[in-house]
């Protein structure tokens, strides 16, 4: 097993697997978080409901497993890529050989993500526990800290910045999932491929209309 | 001293004597041979194939290569693909057809019983290759597809795509390198063999150069196999790789191996014509196009029209005309020979009047260009990089070039040369093709070569000859050693004047004059005098950048063409002295009133054997009588 | 320059070559700026290049070491990096496939060796691919000696597999996506052998052995990883196809799953 986990291709294996993971709870967690629109009263129920569940840990500590073997695995990759090149070229390469900058750029981006995560959840799910009660039924009020910390213009534009960046690493992260899980078709391959840029411009856009609603309605 | 050859030509029905050569060889018992070990000097087809066989069957296996892999060698390039007598097509094919077929296409200057071999074999070849994994191209049903060659009347040549060396040469090389895995084959690359080592008369090693350090090596072992190719590149310009060279037979016919029918070369019909003076190499149009491509000329002279402006009943399909039943498919020598008189007569096309076109509207039109190009496809791309032209829309230029090389290190029927234990494979030797190889049956006999017969013929000799223990101290190692570094260093302090391709591209043009696709006796007597005046001066003048103990290639392209320098010499001494016509050799003194070649059986039905002797001396001519009692001797025709 | 007539009579270039020397492995590499002239369009790359080095002979200096052989873009040996590009600008061919119609008339030209830890510099342009080789030892065959297997067409094998297993098998080792790629990922290359036996029924029996030990080779070769980027595929004068690295990567989880020994 260990052996295994030395091999390149496991490495990759574990990249598109962990990848797939985040990349579905980034959809889930956005589309969640969207009923911010409907009500503070939705949006909080919302969050209880999830963090009330029983299998609420199962998901927690799987999302942070995910996030860490996912770190671990693309700073290895990062390790022995960087070892396999004995330089760089004079010039870059021309347009009809470049590759996509996303592609290129997946560790950059991937380590602005980890840095937003962090500071994310010291600032939400450890940050300042207000409580509210519906119908008798106590819990956190997550809007009101929602209110709170997109009131800073600063806050709104670190979220907006890592969406962008996390736009940029899924646009290329999704359909680069099924490559490293051993998909490739002729057939579907390109459309996976467009599938991935609007899953990616979908997470990220519907994530950013939150923090900019908030600061500029309320 | 006086020399003989002995074909040692098994007894028999020629339908026999393979199998019984098979029968009554000595064996040499499986345990015993780990015992043994063998040279193997290239890795192209013959080379790859006989060491990947050889160390199946448990020999110690060194395989040398000048190349830094070998999956490079020339044999890479073949385009077209390789016949076999498998009759899948249903056309009456046989392998006594393929016997026949190739001894005609050799114009009767090939040994039967080698050709006879050549053809049984065949068929293994294709099973081999199929069982390895070669992605020959098949039909919808998922069985193999044949198509035409020149010379052959029936569909019996097997390819993929147009990578046909490319695919057969991978997979020797897979095989080759699953025994470099498993310890069976030591693999040498990037070292290049500049001479033979014999002892008590028999080969037993070789010294090579190491390419990157410069530093001589010697390699020993009880034989020598020589798969080094042929000798197109004394040319300067042909369609071989640029590597490929004369150097290690010529350095073993320097040590007593004969060297056969040197001025048997062919020139063929189908490449892109020179552009310019910087021309480094020409590249081959497979003759696989002709099965669809028509050629022609403009009927008028000095037609500067372009080619979709000149109408139908201004075009001369002339080969179509002349040999109306092989038409697009005469043989190379035939088919060249027309393209040069159609251009000798001021109906060549292009800028430079030295071009003939290969159509292929008509193809296009019948089946679609989807056809057309999922059969040549990578062919029309290689010739529209090179001429910016697009071969879809118009006619291909192309004119012939030196391709192939018929003569080479004599050998018997064992595949060993005159010197005990040298055995000579592939193109590198003169055996099966006479003066003139008929398409797709180069791939076929190399590895007929190498998987085939070496295996038999190794162990005859290996368990009937008794082979002293030696080192590589020998006196013989020490000196040919020796005589290597001297000649290197000579080169690299000649300090002179002209560049190593200034010298060889003199050489190859009084070659491609004198000594090429139409030979005169006026002519030839002018090469044996011009060859050695620019041999004098290359040893005095020639200039190498850089030092022996490096990377140099100067250095080692200058080796090569100081052996090609002697060569060249020896092809035009036995194109004088072979009075005739005959395939690949042309000359102008004898032909038909329609230019057709006419050879003299009574004097020339032999294969003519050079032994080298001594510097400064003239060489020594054998001849090797070949009789013909399965193929009648007849004039060659295929009108 | 050249008049405005029909024929193109002066056509001819002058360029600066910026060519990387180096003189050994161990040595330290630096460009070197070298400008020649009476270019013509119809010349190769490599004719260029021979057209600089009869000139540095005569100046009694070093010639520029590059390696090549078919030059008709089948052996794979040609390869170098121009103006950043593995095999130059033009999509599908090799550097010897490349003419100097792709360049212009004052063009600056700059080229480099490969840069890739397992192809160590031999001198100049000059590298050392072995490690192919030693890929292939590994498992790149089928186990079957010479001999008399069955009859060519006893197995039938579908057109399609037979012309995918072509496509991969087209392959010239040449080195182009290890150059290309950011990583120096090897990649394409064992994908391309990989799937050329995977795809065949004689590759079967050894399905499983050949993709592990390939892998394993590749990596103790020191090649990089792939993160999908995909200027191999791009670089690929065979234009092999990134399938083939999804395959490789299929068949190599398979193969960790379903072999019987750790
Ligand atoms: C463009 C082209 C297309 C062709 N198409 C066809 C075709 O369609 N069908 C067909 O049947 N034939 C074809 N031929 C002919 C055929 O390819 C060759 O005759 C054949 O491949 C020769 O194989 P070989 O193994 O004898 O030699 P090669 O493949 O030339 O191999 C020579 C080997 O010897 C090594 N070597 C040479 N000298 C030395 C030295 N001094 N020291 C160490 N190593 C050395 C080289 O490194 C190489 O490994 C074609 C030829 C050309 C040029
Ligand atoms: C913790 C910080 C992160 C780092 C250092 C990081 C780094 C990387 C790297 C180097 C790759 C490899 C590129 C490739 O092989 O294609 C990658 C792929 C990927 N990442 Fe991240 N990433 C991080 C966080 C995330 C997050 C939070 C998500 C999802 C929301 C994500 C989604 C993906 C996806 C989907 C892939 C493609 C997987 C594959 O190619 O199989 N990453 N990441
Ligand atoms: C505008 C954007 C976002 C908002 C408003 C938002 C809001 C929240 C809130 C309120 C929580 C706390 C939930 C709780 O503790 O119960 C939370 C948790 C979390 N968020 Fe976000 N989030 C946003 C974007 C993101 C993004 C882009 C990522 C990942 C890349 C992310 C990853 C997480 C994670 C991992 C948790 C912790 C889940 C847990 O374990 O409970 N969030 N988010
Ligand atoms: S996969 Fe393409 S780029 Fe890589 S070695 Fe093969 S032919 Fe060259
Ligand atoms: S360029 Fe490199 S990153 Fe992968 S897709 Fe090709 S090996
Ligand atoms: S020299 Fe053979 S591919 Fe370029």
């Amino acid at each position: 097993m260990l052996q295994l986990l030395k091999t390149s291709i496991f490495k990759k294996f574990v990249m598109g697997l962990t990848g797939l993971g985040l990349s579905g709870f980034v959809l889930g967690h956005m589309t969640g978080n969207l009923l911010l629109f409907k009500s503070a009263e939705a949006y909080n129920h919302y969050g209880h409901a999830i963090t009330s569940n029983p299998i609420y840990p199962l998901i927690s500590w799987g999302l942070i497993a995910c996030v860490v073997l996912h770190m671990i695995m693309g700073l290895w990759l990062a390790k022995d890529n960087y070892q396999a090149k004995s330089g760089t070229y004079a010039l870059a390469s021309t347009s009809a050989k470049d590759s996509t900058f996303a592609s290129k750029s997946m560790m950059y981006t991937g380590v602005l993500i980890l840095f937003f995560i962090t500071s994310h959840l010291y600032g939400m799910k450890y940050g300042t526990y207000y409580e509210v009660t519906y119908d008798g039924v106590e819990m956190r009020d997550l809007h009101r800290l929602i209110l709170e910390v997109f009131q800073s213009p600063l806050n709104v534009f670190w979220y907006v910045i890592s969406l962008v960046v996390l736009c940029i690493h899924l646009s290329h992260g999704v359909s680069s999932i099924f490559q490293s899980l051993g998909f490739n078709h002729p057939r579907y391959t390109p459309v996976i491929k467009i599938i991935g840029v609007v899953y990616a411009v979908v997470v990220a856009v519907g994530f950013i209309s939150q923090p900019i609603y908030v600061y500029l309605v309320h | 001293m006086s020399h003989t050859l002995d074909s040692k030509v098994p007894g028999g029905d020629i339908a026999q004597k393979w199998t019984n050569y098979k029968f009554n060889s000595k064996l040499v018992n499986p345990s015993n041979k780990r015992k043994f070990s063998v040279i193997c000097v290239g890795t192209g087809l013959a080379g790859a194939s006989a060491s990947a066989t050889l160390a199946e069957l448990g020999y110690k296996v060194k395989a040398i290569t000048m190349h830094d892999s070998p999956r490079r060698a020339h044999s890479i390039a073949a385009q077209g693909g390789i016949n076999a007598a498998k009759n899948y097509p249903n056309d009456g094919d046989s392998v006594y057809r393929l016997f026949y077929d190739t001894v005609k296409g050799g114009d009767f200057r090939s040994r039967e019983a080698n050709v006879h071999r050549l053809a049984e074999v065949s068929n293994n070849i294709i099973d081999q290759c199929v069982a390895q994994g070669v992605p020959f191209a098949r039909d919808y049903g998922g069985l193999l597809a044949n198509r035409s060659f020149g010379g052959a009347q029936v569909s019996r040549t097997f390819y993929a795509r147009g990578q046909t060396g490319q695919q057969l040469l991978i997979g020797a090389y897979h095989a080759m390198m699953r025994m470099v895995g498993a310890g069976k084959i030591q693999l040498v690359p990037r070292q290049e063999m500049l001479d033979l080592v014999v002892v008590d008369g028999k080969a037993r090693g070789v010294i090579c150069r190491d390419l990157i350090t410069g530093e001589t090596v010697r390699h020993m072992a009880d034989a020598v196999l020589i798969c080094t190719g042929g000798y197109s590149n004394a040319y300067y310009l042909s369609t071989s790789a640029r590597m490929s060279n004369a150097t290690a037979a010529w350095r073993c016919y320097r040590r007593g191996a004969a060297f056969a029918n040197p001025c048997y070369v062919q020139i063929h019909p189908t490449c892109i014509p020179v552009s310019g003076d910087h021309q480094s190499k020409l590249t081959l149009m497979s003759e696989s196009l002709r099965n669809d491509g028509r050629v022609w000329v403009s009927k008028l002279k000095g037609d500067t029209r372009a080619p979709g402006d000149i109408p139908e009943s201004d075009r001369d399909y002339y080969l179509e005309r002349i040999y109306p039943s092989f038409g697009n498919l005469a043989p190379r020598d035939v088919s060249s020979r027309a393209a040069k008189r159609m251009c000798d007569e001021g109906r060549g096309v292009g800028r430079s009047g030295l071009a003939v076109y290969l159509d292929f509207k008509d193809a296009i039109a019948r089946d679609g260009e989807n056809v057309v190009r999922e059969k040549y496809g990578n062919l029309f791309d290689m010739y529209h990089h090179i001429t910016d032209e697009n071969p879809y829309k118009m006619p291909m230029r192309i004119y012939p070039a030196v391709h192939y090389t018929m003569g080479g290190l004599w050998v018997d029927y064992n595949l060993m040369s005159t010197i005990p234990g040298l055995f000579v494979l592939g193109e590198a030797n003169f055996s099966d093709h006479g003066a003139n190889r008929l398409g797709a049956s180069a791939l076929m006999q190399g590895l007929a070569d190498g998987y085939f017969v070496i295996p038999a013929t190794l162990s005859n000799y290996l368990g009937s000859t008794k082979l002293e223990k030696i080192s590589a101290d020998h006196e013989a190692f020490s000196a040919a050693e020796n005589d290597v570094q001297v000649r290197v260093n000579k080169l690299v302090s000649a300090n002179g004047s002209k560049t190593v391709d200034e010298m060889h591209k003199e050489l190859g043009k009084v070659l491609w004059e004198r000594v090429g696709m139409g030979r005169t006796e006026a002519g030839l007597k002018e090469a044996l005098k011009e060859i050695p005046k620019i041999r004098e001066e290359f040893w005095s003048n020639v200039k190498i950048p850089g030092d022996s103990k490096d990377y140099n290639l100067e250095l080692e392209k200058a080796g090569r063409v100081s052996d090609f320098l002697e060569l060249g010499e020896l092809m035009a001494r036995d194109a004088l002295i072979r009075d005739e016509s005959c395939g690949g050799h042309f000359r102008e003194e004898h032909q038909t009133p329609d230019g057709e070649a006419v050879r003299n059986d009574e004097k020339f039905s032999h294969a003519a054997a050079w032994f080298y002797e001594g510097e400064g001396k003239d060489p020594t001519r054998v001849e090797e009588n070949l009789s013909f009692e399965n193929v009648k001797l007849a004039v060659r025709s295929y009108k | 320059m050249g008049n405005h007539g029909t024929i193109q009579k002066d056509h001819s270039m002058t360029l600066n070559v910026q060519a990387w020397r180096q003189a050994g492995p161990q040595q330290k590499g630096k460009f070197e700026t070298y400008k020649i002239d009476n270019i013509i369009p119809e010349m190769s790359f490599l004719e260029m290049l021979d057209v600089l080095n009869q000139k540095l002979i005569k100046e009694g200096l070093d010639p520029i070491s590059f390696d090549h052989d078919c030059r008709e873009g089948i052996c794979g040996t040609c390869l170098m990096v121009i103006n950043g590009d593995a095999h130059g600008p033009e999509r599908g061919i090799t550097t010897c496939q490349l003419h100097m119609r792709t360049f212009k008339d004052g063009d600056t030209i700059v080229i480099e060796p490969a840069r890739a830890k397992s192809f160590p510099i031999i001198k100049d342009l000059s590298i050392d691919r072995s490690a192919f080789d030693r890929i292939v030892s590994k498992g790149g065959y089928v186990s079957i000696n010479t001999g008399n297997p069955q009859d060519a067409n006893a197995l039938p094998i579908a057109k399609e597999n037979a012309e995918l297993a072509m496509d991969a098998a087209a392959c010239i080792g040449c080195g182009a996506c290890v150059a290309a790629c950011k990583n120096a990922s090897a990649m394409l290359f064992v994908g391309a052998k990989v799937s050329h036996f995977a795809l065949l029924p004689q590759g079967q029996p050894e399905r499983t052995e050949r993709v592990l030990n390939m892998v394993e080779q590749m990596d103790a070769e020191g090649f990089g990883n792939c993160t999908n980027t995909g200027a191999c595929e791009a670089a690929c004068p065979k234009e092999i196809t990134l399938e083939n690295i999804a395959r490789m990567n299929r068949e190599f989880m398979k193969a960790s799953l379903v072999k019987r020994k750790c």
